[in-house]
């Protein structure tokens, strides 16, 4: 009798890792099946509410939790700001600037967005990924919306992330910070082009690679995304979007290029709305 | 376990309610830079009530459901929580479980194992971006809040799950002596 019992429960066993390894080997690398489309419609309304009644709770976990940081953050804030105030005045001579020249040259579009053909969509996070291995999110907008897989996602700080999957009513947005995520991107002034990837487990801080080592890149400045565009081929992401500001820059040993860290401008751990791009062209 | 319909609802609905709880409070909610994953304490607390195929019919589930949701990779997480309710289910098999700390410390030592687990499965698939060193943190981290959640789960599911358990004692009002006459 036991040891029908045993027999029993090692072939369950077998049959669940075969079947784990099975589902890996037929779900990698594809996009989202029917099971996964079918399951995720069904549950993003009750994800929806769950998300609603547990707001307050989040809140005052992340209160204490931000209280706790206040204290160090407030002196490296004060810092930033005089730092700010200064690059404020130029900017404002730049912004100056280039209004008399989008006069002259009858451009309507702002730096990034203003005037431009897309179409943002307010989404609220309903789900967010455990583990650090993927950062992906759930938000409860999707293709009813006019949301399409490759769209970007922005936060009021900016870039957050792009659609990777979509349902009729919820999209999963996989974040900057994921493994798979790399986007081109520029630091301004200057505009030397990169790559950023990030670097897993520490949502806040990216590397921008592939760039020079003679370019001269410091901390403080600014990196947006390039858009770039080549024939039939363009970046997914518009250029022009903040991306993060340089925290630090290292010249890889033996190689021609260096590595520059930046912080990202959106909160990516603590992100309750964002907005989704729909219906622009890429580049 | 004695798994009758009735017990059957009740887990359905305690991994559905877990997961629903980990996507929408869980993940979203960081302490000293890192969220609390109460899966593996589910998973494990199931183990320890019900025994090896409980814990990993359980964890294949739960992990089915999460990567479902998230629109991951099929069988990730199923791989690493089935294995993390087996090993549990395995324990309580084995040993008797004499002190109220042993839960937490068992849910504290697999959720480390199944932290450990997720890295591997994801460097068996290809890992395209450079990893921190903070990743350890996480773990390690991750590890000491389940030691403290599973206090509250572990207990929780031995009450919801009193019914189908073995070795449960039942609990039985005592009737006061009647004293005639009184």
């Amino acid at each position: 009798m036991y040891r029908k019992q045993v027999r029993r429960r090692r072939a369950v066993l077998t049959l669940l890792i075969i079947g784990s390894f099975l589902l890996l080997t037929l779900t990698y690398g594809q996009s989202s099946g029917g099971l996964q489309s079918g399951v995720s419609s069904v549950f993003s309304p009750l994800q929806t509410v769950a998300d609603r009644a547990l707001k307050p709770a989040r809140d005052a976990i992340s209160w204490f939790d931000e209280t706790f940081e206040a204290r160090g953050e407030n002196s490296r804030l004060r810092d930033e700001l005089a730092r700010e105030r200064t690059q404020a005045v130029a900017g404002k001579e730049a912004l100056q600037e280039n209004a008399q020249l989008r006069e002259l040259l009858g451009l309507d579009q702002g730096p990034a967005l203003a005037g431009s053909p897309y179409d943002p969509v307010t989404a609220r996070v309903i789900a967010r990924s455990p583990t650090v291995w993927s950062s992906k999110l759930t938000i409860d907008a999707g293709a009813g919306d006019g949301i399409e897989v490759n769209d970007p996602v922005i936060s009021g700080d900016g870039l957050v992330g792009l659609v990777s999957s979509k349902q009729g009513g919820s999209a999963q947005v996989t974040l900057i910070t994921d493994h798979t995520s790399a986007v081109s991107a520029k630091v301004l002034p200057g505009g030397v082009q990169g790559v950023i990837r990030p670097d897993i487990g520490d949502p806040e801080d990216l590397i921008l690679d592939f760039i020079d080592s003679t370019r001269d890149v410091h901390s403080g400045q600014a990196v947006v995304t390039s858009g770039w565009r080549v024939e039939d081929f363009a970046s997914l992401f518009p250029a022009g979007l903040p991306v993060g500001e340089v925290t630090r820059a290292s010249v890889v040993e033996q190689e021609a290029s260096q590595q520059v860290h930046l912080r990202p401008y959106a909160d990516i751990a603590n992100l309750d709305l964002v907005q989704v791009l729909t219906g622009g062209t890429r580049g | 376990m004695i798994v009758t319909p009735q017990i059957f609802i009740r887990l359905a609905a305690i991994g559905i309610v877990a997961v629903l709880l980990q996507l929408g409070f869980f993940s979203r909610v960081e302490l000293l830079h890192t969220s609390a994953d109460i899966l593996p304490v589910v998973v494990v607390s199931l183990g320890l009530l019900g025994g090896a195929m409980t814990g990993a019919v359980a964890g294949f589930s739960i992990g089915l459901l999460v990567d479902c949701l998230l629109v991951l990779p099929l069988g990730r997480a199923s791989l690493v929580l089935l294995g993390v309710g087996y090993l549990a289910g395995l324990f309580r098999e084995r040993f008797d479980i004499h002190s109220a700390l042993v839960p937490p410390l068992i849910c504290m030592a697999l959720t480390l194992l199944g932290q450990l687990g997720y890295a591997a499965v994801q460097v068996m698939l290809g890992v395209d971006a450079p990893v921190s060193v903070l990743v350890v943190r996480d773990m390690v981290l991750k590890s000491v809040f389940a030691f403290f959640l599973a206090w509250p789960i572990y207990f929780g599911l031995r009450r919801v799950l009193r019914p189908a358990l073995v070795d449960e004692p039942k609990v039985t009002r005592r009737r006061q002596p009647t004293v005639l006459g009184a």
